[in-house]
């Protein structure tokens, strides 16, 4: 061994100066590979690093990323508190430091003279130590940032101890690095971790507006001092949905400052700035310059903004398919550190899940207002028909699908004409008006759909990109109206007929120029008594009808006897009767029936005078009472024109005529069968009606037996 | 009745039919100068009987006036379609029945039946 020392010329005292070096260097390596944090890197290059120098002080500073500073994060040793008085100096500056950072390679300075030759512009300046050795941390070619080492005396630094610092500080920059990678792991880890839980917030519920607001909520606690979202309203203008911060009354202050700052649209920053180009603003560090010209010389606004602390922000838009439905705000003011890239990376990718989660929470909304449309047109009892620009149906609601006959799923998607040929003539009729006028005025059209004549009342809308069509089917209204007017020409034929003939004889009597004859002057005040009893019936018959509609009419059941009513019937009817018809009455010992006895006899009577009138050729006339389970029928049958089967139920309407024309010369109001039937079902029972064409008929009044 | 009391009085021959069969058959067997036709009858009415006399070239020239309770519009043009002459709305005064014989036939004998059957829609006697 000392042979070998002896060989190499160095001496007992080198060699244990040398294992020492070692081990002090072991020490820090030891230390390093423990350290997990920046911090705790900086701390072991500062204490056990500092010790295996032999240095008194030192310093690490690191560059800056955007490779233009230095920022001094830690010291050990200095009287003076550097950090304050160095804490960041460019990357330019005639500094050691600065130097070596630029040049990459360590410098040694062995005295305070050689520094002030270096450096001329620290003459006079840290006298705290003499020698000085600056390190760059350095890792694969880039500078990471930089050690500086302050010894007590002047130095001579042997190559030995050059070596050693050196490999100290690459040991350290791999130290420094390994922990910058394992917090930045641990801070995306982080970031995940937020941003799952956002997602998770975003999408527990569609109610977006208070989504936002907890996430906001949220944000402040991990992202942010101050976290608020703006909403672009339907009008254009900036609405603020949510503001939020740790403390309440905070907040509340925030509002109340909203109110007396509102936003101006047109801003050259902030929210108005991100919401109009649709890009996020990030500022690290907020200019000095911007603030001030946000202030003004508005005093209470600067006191706000001071209290407000803000140090550094970031605004992202909140963007879904290409357009900008608000801003997410994110400030870092009292607590939280300034905003870095990967902060901007996470709030920009936080404002595209929430951009997503608004607008599917609007689609949905919009989706299920429709859905909410078209259920509600789907129990609307008109037909609803929307024809886009190009004349395909999009939407054929039931109730159109029953007025057209064509099923929904036959219509949509389709060209109109294609699903019904009749479209054109019906909507050709149809006036259209805008959206924005007064409503459409429905017209009544007829149209034969599918070998059908229907009346369909129309109105369209045209909206620009298509038209909406309601459609009604007022077959049955239309048919009723037709009736009702044919009623009013009926009655009024009815009542001028018997009107002509008491004015035409009357005017005959009075004539003073010729001499009537003793049996034409009679025939004439006959003539005048007839006709005034037939008035006197039809207007009681209108009369009767409308209280019958109007539920009016008083019926006294009672026990009758059904065959002394028929025989009165006919007693009476025989005393005008035409020639060559002839009444009877058959019965088979039926008991009493249970009824009002006026009105039997009134129905009676009726359909005596229809067997009659319509026995145009004569014929027998009869009355035929039979009892059957409990039930009283009363026949009343003729052999005169009889009824076609397809008007057997019709006779019974009310104004309905079998022939409306008259032309079968028999005249009548159209009310007397309606009459009929409406009495006899107040009377529990039923009418009812079997024919024959030009056989006769046979009319059954079905009364309940008395008892 | 009421008619052929004023229209003899009024020295017109009159013929009557209770229907309008019976009322064909007169016509076609007479060829009388006019005829008050009641649109309401049995058997046929009065525009059935105004079509059949139209068709048959001896009794197309025969002019018709309609009697009749039939206020309408409608009723008035088809009784213009048939070649009805006259149309004239129940109730009217019979006492006047006599001079509107008279006016239709003098007017048809200076040409005017063209004249009359466009007039067909104004009342020939006035209502009560």
């Amino acid at each position: 061994m000392s042979r070998s020392s002896a060989e190499t010329g160095l001496s007992l005292e080198a060699l244990a100066d040398a294992a020492d070096r070692a081990n002090r260097l072991q020490r820090v390596t030891d230390r390093l590979a423990e350290a997990l944090t920046p911090q705790q890197v900086l701390d072991a290059i500062l204490t056990e690093g500092l010790r295996a120098a032999e240095a008194r002080a030192g310093a690490i500073g690191i560059v800056s990323e955007d490779g233009e500073w230095i920022e001094l994060l830690a010291q050990r040793g200095y009287k003076r508190p550097i950090l304050t008085e160095w804490g960041r100096f460019p990357v330019s500056a005639e500094l050691p430091m600065s130097h070596v950072v630029r040049n990459g390679e360590p410098l040694f300075l062995e005295s305070l003279k050689a520094r002030n030759e270096l450096f001329p512009n620290l003459e006079g300046r840290g006298r705290d130590g003499h020698a000085l050795a600056v390190l760059p941390l350095a890792l694969e070619g880039r500078i990471l940032g930089v050690i500086g080492l302050s010894f007590g005396d002047d130095m001579v630094f042997s190559e030995e101890r050059r070596k050693m610092k050196i490999t100290l500080a690459r040991q350290a920059a791999l130290a420094l690095e390994r922990a910058r990678l394992f917090e930045a792991e641990q801070a995306a880890r982080q970031r995940l971790a937020f941003l799952a839980e956002a997602s998770e917030l975003l999408g527990s519920s569609l109610d977006y507006e208070q989504t936002l607001s907890r996430l906001a909520r949220l944000s402040v606690r991990r992202l942010a001092d101050w976290c608020s979202i703006d909403m672009v309203a339907a009008d254009g203008s900036i609405d603020r949905l949510a503001v939020a911060h740790e403390d309440p009354d905070k907040v509340k202050w925030a509002l109340e400052l909203q109110e007396r700052y509102p936003p101006d649209p047109d801003a050259p920053h902030g929210v108005s700035l991100v919401i109009r180009t649709g890009k996020p603003e990030f500022l690290p560090e907020l200019p000095e310059e911007m603030l001030e010209e946000a202030i003004g010389d508005d005093d209470v606004l600067r006191e706000i903004v001071e209290q407000l602390g803000v140090r550094s922000s970031i605004c992202v838009p909140l963007n879904a398919r290409g357009r900008t439905l608000g801003a997410l705000t994110l400030i870092a003011a009292e607590s939280h550190p300034p905003y870095t890239s990967a902060d901007l990376e996470l709030a920009i990718e936080l404002a595209r899940r929430a951009g997503t989660a608004v607008d599917n929470s609007r689609l949905f909304q919009e989706a299920e207002k429709g859905a909410n449309a078209a259920r509600a047109l789907a129990y609307v009892a008109d037909g609803v028909v929307l024809i886009d620009g190009s004349g395909v149906v999009r939407h054929w609601n039931p109730a159109a699908a029953t007025i057209t006959g064509v099923p929904e799923e036959e219509a949509l998607g389709r060209r109109v004409h294609s699903v019904l040929p009749a479209w054109e003539s019906l909507v050709s009729h149809v006036p259209l008006v805008g959206p924005d006028e007064a409503l459409a005025r429905p017209v009544t059209v007829p149209i034969v759909l599918q070998g059908r004549e229907l009346w369909v009342s129309a109105s369209g809308v045209d909206f620009g990109e298509g038209t909406v069509y309601a459609l009604r089917d007022v077959t049955d209204e239309h048919a009723l109206e037709k009736t009702r007017s044919d009623f009013v020409a009926t009655a009024s034929h009815e009542l001028r007929t018997p009107l002509a003939a008491v004015y035409g004889a009357v005017r005959t009597l009075r004539r003073e120029d010729i001499e009537l004859r003793e049996e034409d002057r009679l025939a004439f005040l006959e003539i005048i008594e007839d006709e005034s009893v037939r008035l006197t019936q039809l207007v009681d018959q209108i009369l009767l009808a409308g209280q019958l509609d109007a539920n009016a009419v008083q019926i006294d059941l009672e026990p009758c006897d059904p065959v002394q009513i028929a025989s009165g019937v006919l007693e009476s009817a025989s005393l005008h009767l035409p020639d060559g018809i002839s009444l009877r009455v058959e019965s088979n010992g039926v008991g009493a029936i249970l009824c009002d006895a006026n009105k039997l006899r009134q129905v009676l009577v009726n359909l005596v005078d229809n067997a009659v009138k319509y026995s145009p050729k004569g014929g027998e006339v009869e009355i035929r009472v039979d009892s059957e389970d409990g039930e009283c029928q009363i026949e009343v049958a003729d052999q005169g024109l009889g009824i076609p089967s397809s008007e057997r139920e019709r006779i019974f309407d009310k104004f309905y005529r079998l022939d409306p024309q008259q032309s079968g010369g028999v005249g009548g109001s159209g009310l007397g069968l309606y009459i009929c039937r409406e009495l006899v079902e107040r009377m529990n029972g039923h009418l009812d009606v079997d024919s024959e064409p030009g056989k006769g008929s046979r009319f059954t009044v079905a009364l309940p037996a008395s008892g | 009745m009421l008619c052929r009391v004023n229209l003899t009085a009024a020295g017109i021959e009159v013929l009557e039919a209770d229907n309008g069969r019976d009322a064909l058959e007169l016509i076609r067997r007479e060829l009388p100068d006019l005829v008050l036709l009641d649109v309401m009858m049995p058997d046929l009415d009065g525009w059935e009987v105004a079509r059949r006399l139209a068709a048959d070239p001896k009794t197309r020239e025969i002019p018709i006036v309609f009697l009749t309770a039939r206020a309408g519009e409608a009723d008035r043009r088809l009784g213009e379609q048939l070649g009805g002459v006259g149309y004239v709305v129940k109730p009217f005064d019979p006492v006047r029945i006599g001079d509107l014989v008279e006016e239709v036939l003098t007017r048809i004998e200076q040409g005017e039946r063209e004249a009359l059957r466009r007039g067909i829609l104004d009342d020939m006697l006035g209502s009560p």
